[in-house]
């Protein structure tokens, strides 16, 4: 009887499988998506994804729902940042246990997922973010944007003390907890080195994965020279505040 | 001192005011709550007019240089409050807008999915 209810016990506990969802933003990516999720789909099938069409103005809606993904149509473009809190609203609704969020343009190699993912499955981390700087290899884009995400790297390790050297990677992997954060709290536009300072005043534990980018093949990037003055102004202030705000908070 | 013909003038523009706002309040076109700045300038200016010593007493208290001059202040001040307010109410419905664009289309997508016998 107790040896029944032991082994009963046992297929339950096998039986949780941690709910896995890769949450894909796309913004006009028509040229790509399909490649991005055909390829997902066929190397991960045990994996969930969700593609968060933002309000595409070309045939990404078309395209994905043609071919019956999973996508959230965003019914106006609510930029970057509100695609993936929608996301991870959306794994917050279902119960996912873990996200993954890689672009939608297909710079982000999917084949260090299952190492990435075990980071956190292990309890080694809350969240993990792709870097393309722990190693020297493949597209380590331009020498003004190094600059610049040097200069919010060092920010953000000023700020918070923790330093990630590829603070601006869309390519992150993140548990529970911060999928709940994430959901009820997630910068609009630019959102990725100011979620970074979210993450770190939260206590959580972040790690680097060295991961190789591939340049975009299709689309545009979202950040043009032109943008990148008010981007730097933009983040810098942002993730100012956010530390600021943290810590008025902490001390009640 | 102010005019006097000032002073009247500034009544009957400080009465429109206040009947502009009153109309577009009756017809529902304002919402109270985001009029209560408007109203409490006007009152401000009402008490100034009614009693001009007290504009005199602000304009010697901080040292500026003539009436006139402390009056703009205070109207640039009541400005710019209101405009702070503005922002802020448009940055909380901003909020809103986005929480309900992301449930919304998280619903289509559950809408959908029933229709398709998923």
């Amino acid at each position: 009887m107790i040896f029944t209810e032991y082994t009963t016990a046992l297929k339950v506990r096998e039986a949780v499988v941690l709910k896995i969802l890769i949450i894909i933003p796309a913004f006009n990516e028509e040229g790509s998506i399909e490649r991005v999720v055909n390829d997902l789909t066929e190397r991960f099938p045990q994996y969930d994804y969700l593609v968060v069409n933002d309000g595409s103005t070309d045939g990404t809606k078309d395209i994905c729902n043609g071919n019956g993904y999973h996508v959230v149509n965003l019914i106006v473009n609510m930029g970057i940042g509100g695609a993936v809190q929608t996301g991870y609203r959306y794994a917050v609704n279902n119960r996912y246990d873990i996200t993954v969020q890689i672009d939608g343009d297909g710079q982000h190699d999917v084949s260090y997922l299952e190492e990435m993912i075990r980071l956190i499955e292990d309890g080694r981390a809350d969240i993990v973010i792709g870097s393309r700087f722990l190693g020297t290899e493949g597209f380590q884009s331009t020498r003004l944007r190094r600059t610049g995400i040097v200069f919010l790297s060092m920010l953000g390790k000023i700020l918070t003390g923790v330093r990630v050297r590829d603070i601006t990677s869309g390519y992150r992997v993140v548990n529970s907890k911060f999928i709940h954060i994430f959901a009820q709290d997630y910068p609009a536009d630019y959102p990725e080195p100011e979620a970074m300072v979210i993450a770190a005043v939260h206590g959580g534990r972040i790690l680097e994965y060295p991961v190789v980018m591939r340049e975009r093949k299709t689309g545009e990037s979202s950040i043009t020279i032109k943008k990148s003055v008010y981007y730097m102004c933009k983040v810098t202030l942002a993730m100012i505040i956010r530390r600021i705000s943290f810590g008025i908070r902490r001390q009640k | 001192m102010i005019p006097v013909t000032l002073r009247i003038t500034l009544i009957f523009a400080v009465i429109s005011y206040f009947v502009f706002i009153l109309y577009y309040l009756k017809n529902k076109m304002l919402e109270l709550k985001y009029t209560l700045i408007w109203l409490a300038a006007g009152l401000v200016m009402i008490v100034l007019i009614a009693f001009p010593e007290l504009l005199m007493t602000f304009v010697a208290f901080f040292g500026i240089e003539s009436n006139m001059n402390g009056l703009y202040i205070l109207v640039l001040a009541f400005i710019i409050m209101t405009l702070m307010t503005l922002t802020s109410i448009v940055s909380r419905q901003n909020l809103k807008i986005r929480i309900l664009v992301q449930e919304l289309s998280i619903l289509e997508k559950r809408i959908r999915e029933l229709e398709n016998g998923e």
